[in-house]
């Protein structure tokens, strides 16, 4: 029975059928001969009538097979399109699949074949968007300058520009120099090499790129090599002065962008000024990261500048070295703009001065509701100046002052402060030395200010309804 | 975890109610305050037109809200927790750092401190040493020169020694510094291992509380739905007990009327029966009636078959002779319509003639209306010839007559002075003074125009058209007097409006006119209109009034008073007060007026200052077109005809001839007579004075001859004288 049922020919018991038998298969399988083998199948749970396929099944099969060559998925009825898109391979060369394919199920095929680990979250939910963006972002990442070839990225570019929102660069890779060879050689006095080489090891050029992404509204960047183990060397982490030339000109070419990141990339004063002013002009540009660099008093004026000329809404400088005068002038600007949300100079060293500065900036300024002041050698004249803004400021809502001394008596001053407030949902005093009740109290304040604004849309809503 | 939630949970309570009475300032301030939100809200709530009730409806579902919120609490507790523990290494993580770089920035001033330092030192040795080389060559002896350089090279190498070591010191900070590194890279990985560790353990935790509070809530809303089923389940088996008593309630109330209802439907019934009953035995009746009925009509019916079949029958016959007749009278006409050719032919002859004759005749026509015209023309200038020698001979009669006139009158006048002696008075003879032919009476009226134009101009001089009123009243009515009071009597209606007409004052007329000016004007051409425009105010109305007569056919004095009059009439009819009453008391409202004698209606209708009013002109107006428009027609039309009114001829002449009227004829017979008399005793008288003085003549001859007789010797020789004789003679007379 189960050779018979192997058999793909299932009309074996039709004795109409016997003449098309081939000799062979007679010859080895004594069941096909009806008069040797006379048996009637009365269940068989496989039978199917269906056993060539649609010829519909097939065109689609074979589109599936030659989609490369000719790609056809428009002009098909969308329940065979369905069909087709389920079937395709994911190798097919984007140049056929980018503009072409648009449904997700694909993408998302591609998207996990390629990298396994998948948050489609990041991208809008679009695995379209997902897919071109980590792939631009991994050529960028291995692109080496000099060795490989511009085109591979630029060929690239016409493909995924439509889809590409943010690009998210977490290493660029310095151009391979001869004394690389060497460097395991002479890996000690590197620092001393460096010197004469500075203005060969520049970067990918951005500007070839920014300007034909038309949709790119993100851009993060590190100067920098991630993973390069033991074959670390400083000039791994350079960003050269004409790496940042190119930059500042790539930046005002595009104009759609909203977001620019740089990490970790040793941006000094004069780099950041450079950056600055060809940022002054840019249409869109609402948020700026320049945490992990090297910025100092300078370069905070020239952000200063910025946050005064443009509609910033969000500025984060943590980790860097601004001191007294740069914080004065970011308070200055702080006094005169009005779009400004939060503000992140985490980890600087603007000390009591800056800090007074700035808490003076915030009596005056409506609108900003974010401001990490964390780990900025802040004592408790600082916090006499914040629990007055505490008293009239209404429009902050997030406040950090933590790893700063403030003592029990500038605790008790923003305790008292805080008294007053209403508007305040996070205030972070941990290991400010401000004592156990004033941490207490803020906290309780708190918890009451999160309730209120809990609330508060609550009911807006409500009487709007 | 468990504790910090227990922590502050008991907090909460305290905080979440601060009291008026507390001993903290704040605490009570924020009560204040709270109190104050809470009673905005209220006043906001009752502004939206909410009840309190919603707030005990919140009271009812307090039960999951309150589960919800201790779980929303508890979560975000937790979770921020959490999140505090994770980022508690940061912020460690960030001390460290920043404690570092302090520290760093320390060691840092420090080491230049020291470089610097050791700096100057090596400095200050160096400059020593260098100094001692320009001493060595001053040094000749060889020893001091060793020992010398012995020194230097100690020096030297102290120097040396001391920078060494500071490079050593140097080195060995810098591999202090590398361990650092390689243990705060440690530690940052095991912060990140813990950070992660932690992170896990919160998620774990989350999940696990999430869960707990999700049964939970949904624990307490089941319990809330089975509370709400219950109760909803009790309302509905209220309802639908109630629902059970109400149905129960109908069911019995619509038996009880169903049985109401089959009572009057039995009621009914047998009403219904007997009305049946009733109906169907009248009906019976009316049935045999009709049966009756109908036999007499069939009886009819069959006498009037028979009839008509008779009828039929003559019919028949009649028929034939019809279709007999009707081919006699096809024949004829037949015939008539040969005859009826013949006459056509015939009168087309006829009508050819005709029209030539016609032509012929409209022809002479046209030359007797030349010559017709030619007449008239002939005849005007006869006519004016006629009315030239008319004129003429009238004049030459006239003063003939006058002559004549003057003649009797200046024998009247003889004959009264001398003959009569009386003194003689001239009689007023108006047509002496006059010459040429009379000139109808109409005619010689003033132009209703003229009229209007005099009481225009009179306006505002009220004594003026007084005066004028004087002057022109007494002229015609001075002769009219004695007449008037019998001509009102018997005579016309027209005599007497033409003699009250004069009596109109012209207050009345002017009124009149006015009015006549202010309603009439749809009877004004637009045009003309146009063209007064500019003129004076009088002017205008003048104008316009000419074209008002115009248009109502009023041309002269009389028409104008007749119009008055007419209008003063109507009112009066209008208002029926009693024409006597008026009359009555006119005279004594007429005192200011100047003839108050002559016509108390009249004088009355005049002084009335309402004539008329002026909504009821129009009526007016047309009524009296209607009324005095006919005559008019007819007056006119003999006017034209007559040429010229020889009525008056006759009076005029016989006016004329009764110069002297009858009773001084009486007077002139008797006086004729008388004179005739005398003068035959005149003539007698006459005779006899002729006679006596022939006697005297004869006498004194005869004296003569007798005083000669006498005288004469021959009488002296007579026995008797005659004068004896004489004197008997006279005797005997």
């Amino acid at each position: 029975m189960p050779d018979v049922i192997g058999n793909p020919d299932k009309r074996v018991f039709t004795p109409g059928r016997l003449p098309q038998i081939s000799e062979p298969v007679m010859r080895l399988n004594p069941a096909s001969d009806p008069r040797k083998m006379r048996r009637i199948i009365a269940e068989d749970p496989e039978w199917s009538l269906a056993i060539i396929p649609l010829l519909r099944d097939l065109c689609l099969q074979h589109i599936v097979k030659n989609f490369e060559n000719n790609p056809i998925l428009n002009e098909l009825h969308p329940s065979h399109r369905a069909k087709v898109l389920e079937k395709l391979s994911t190798k097919l060369p984007l140049k056929v699949t980018a503009n072409l394919i648009s449904d997700e199920g694909y993408w998302n095929r591609c998207c996990t074949e390629r990298w396994g680990v998948c948050d489609v979250a990041c991208y809008e939910n679009s695995w379209k968007r997902m897919f071109f963006e980590r792939h631009l972002e991994k050529i960028i990442e291995l692109f080496i300058p000099d060795v490989t070839d511009i085109k591979t990225v630029l060929d690239v570019v016409p493909l995924c520009k439509n889809y590409v929102k943010k690009l998210n660069i977490s290493q660029l890779l310095p151009p391979v120099k001869e004394q690389q060879m060497n460097e395991d050689d002479n890996a000690s006095d590197t620092a001393s090499d460096l010197g004469h080489e500075g203005p060969s090891i520049d970067h990918f050029d951005f500007c070839t790129l920014l300007d034909k992404l038309t949709h790119l509204e993100e851009l993060h960047l590190v100067y920098g090599v991630t993973g390069c183990g033991m074959n670390f060397e400083w000039n791994l982490f350079e960003f050269t002065y004409r790496d940042c030339q190119s930059l500042a000109k790539a930046l005002k070419s595009c104009k759609t962008l909203k977001v620019f990141r740089i990490h970790q990339s040793k941006v000094d004063d004069e780099k950041v000024r450079l950056l600055i002013s060809s940022l002054l002009d840019h249409p869109f540009l609402t948020v700026l990261d320049l945490s992990h660099n090297l910025i100092g008093d300078r370069g905070a004026r020239a952000i200063g500048k910025l946050i005064n000329e443009r509609k910033m809404k969000s500025v984060t400088v943590y980790d860097n070295k601004i001191r007294a005068h740069g914080a004065q002038a970011i308070a200055y600007a702080l006094t005169k703009n009005t779009t400004l949300t939060s503000l992140n100079l985490r980890l600087n060293q603007i000390g009591d001065e800056g800090g007074q500065a700035i808490a003076h900036a915030l009596l005056k300024n409506a609108t900003l509701t974010n401001i990490h002041l964390g780990s900025n050698e802040l004592t408790e004249p600082t916090a006499t100046v914040l629990s007055q803004v505490l008293v009239q400021n209404k429009t902050l809502r997030n406040i950090n002052l933590s790893c700063n001394r403030l003592g029990l008596d500038g605790g008790k001053q923003i305790q008292e402060g805080m008294s007053y407030n209403t508007t305040v949902v996070e205030f972070d005093v941990r290991l400010t030395e401000i004592g156990q009740e004033s941490e207490y109290s803020i906290s309780q304040i708190l918890q009451n200010n999160r309730e209120k604004a809990r609330k508060k849309p609550i009911t807006e809503s409500g009487v709007k309804k | 975890m468990n504790p910090a939630e227990n922590g502050s949970k008991e907090p909460e309570p305290v905080e979440s109610v601060p009291s008026v009475e507390s001993d903290i300032p704040e605490e009570r301030i924020a009560a204040r305050r709270l109190r104050i939100a809470a009673r905005i809200e209220a006043k906001k709530r009752e502004a939206l037109g909410d009840d309190p009730d919603p707030k005990k409806e919140v009271k009812q579902e307090l039960k999951s809200e309150k589960q919800v919120e201790q779980s929303r609490q508890r979560l975000t507790k937790l979770k921020s927790d959490g999140t505090e523990l994770v980022t508690n290494i940061q912020v460690a993580a960030d001390s460290r750092e920043s404690q570092r770089r302090t520290d760093e920035a320390e060691a840092r001033r420090q080491r230049t401190e020291r470089l610097e330092s050791e700096a100057k030192m090596s400095l200050e040795k160096f400059e020593d040493i260098t100094k001692k080389w320009t001493m060595a060559r001053s040094k000749e002896v060889p020893q001091d020169l060793w020992e010398m350089l012995n020194v230097q090279q100690q020096q030297c190498a102290l120097l040396i020694e001391d920078k060494n070591k500071l490079i050593n010191d140097l080195q060995q900070e810098l591999k202090a510094s590398d361990d650092r590194y390689v243990k705060d890279l440690k530690k940052q990985a095991e912060d990140i291992d813990l950070m992660i560790e932690r992170m896990e353990e919160q998620i774990k935790n989350l999940m696990k509380s999430y869960r707990e509070e999700l049964n939970q809530i949904e624990k307490s809303f089941e319990l809330e739905r089975r509370e709400l089923l219950d109760s909803n389940h009790n309302k509905w088996e209220q309802m639908m007990q109630y629902r059970r008593d109400k149905e129960l309630q109908f069911l019995m109330m619509r038996m009880k009327r169903v049985e109401e209802q089959e009572r009057q439907l039995q009621q009914l019934r047998v009403q219904d029966a007997e009305e049946y009953n009733m109906i169907k035995i009248k009906l019976e009746t009316d049935v045999q009636i009709l049966e009756q009925q109908l036999q007499q009509m069939k009886a009819t019916y069959q006498l009037n078959q028979e009839k008509l079949e008779y009828n039929f029958q003559v019919l028949k016959k009649r028929d034939e002779e019809n279709t007999i007749t009707k081919s006699q009278q096809k024949r004829k006409i037949t015939r008539l319509q040969d005859i009826l050719n013949n006459v056509r032919i015939k009168l087309t002859k006829q009508d050819k003639q005709f029209r030539e004759e016609n032509h012929g005749l409209t022809e002479d026509y046209k030359r007797i209306m030349e010559q017709y015209k030619e007449m008239q023309k002939k005849m005007k200038h006869f006519a004016n010839v006629d009315a030239k020698k008319f004129q003429e001979i009238w004049l030459m009669n006239e003063e003939e007559i006058k002559e004549l006139v003057q003649r009797a009158l200046e024998t009247d006048r003889i004959i009264h002075e001398q003959q009569l002696g009386l003194t003689w008075e001239k009689p007023h003879l108006p047509f002496m003074e006059r010459s040429g032919p009379i000139v109808p009476e109409h005619k010689k009226k003033k132009l209703a125009l003229q009229l209007a134009e005099e009481v225009i101009r009179s306006k505002g001089n009220t004594d003026a058209a007084e005066e004028w009123e004087a002057v022109c009243a007494p002229g015609t009515l001075s002769d009219s007097l004695p007449f008037q009071e019998q001509d009102r009597l018997d005579t016309g209606d027209t005599e007497i409006s033409a003699d009250q007409s004069l009596k109109i004052s012209v207050k009345t007329i002017k009124r009149l006119l006015e009015i006549l000016c202010d309603e009439t004007g749809f009877l004004i051409e637009s045009k003309l209109l146009k063209l007064l425009s500019p003129l004076e105010k009088d002017e205008q109305s003048l104008m316009k009034l000419d074209a008002i007569f115009m248009a109502l056919g009023i041309e002269n004095e009389e028409d104008v008073h007749k119009l008055a009059d007419f209008f003063i009439r109507y009112r009066q009819q209008q208002t029926v007060d009693g024409k006597d009453a008026d009359e009555d008391e006119s005279p004594g409202k007429s005192e200011s007026h100047a003839q108050k004698e002559i016509g108390d209606g009249s004088s009355h209708r005049s002084s009335s200052s309402d004539l008329i009013h002026p909504n009821n002109v129009l009526q007016a107006l047309r009524d009296f077109t209607k009324e005095h428009c006919k005559p008019r027609d007819k007056s006119q039309k003999l006017f034209n005809l007559n040429e010229r009114d020889d009525s008056k001829d006759a009076a005029y002449w016989e006016d004329m001839v009764n110069v002297i009227p009858e009773s001084k004829l009486k007077v002139w017979d008797a006086l004729y007579n008388a004179l005739e008399k005398y003068h035959h005793v005149l003539t007698e008288r006459m005779k006899l004075i002729n006679e006596t003085d022939g006697m005297k003549q004869q006498n004194s001859e005869l004296r003569m001859l007798l005083h000669q007789y006498v005288n004469s010797r021959v009488n002296a020789e007579l026995e008797i004288p005659p004068t004896q004789v004489m004197q008997i003679e006279s005797s005997w007379n």
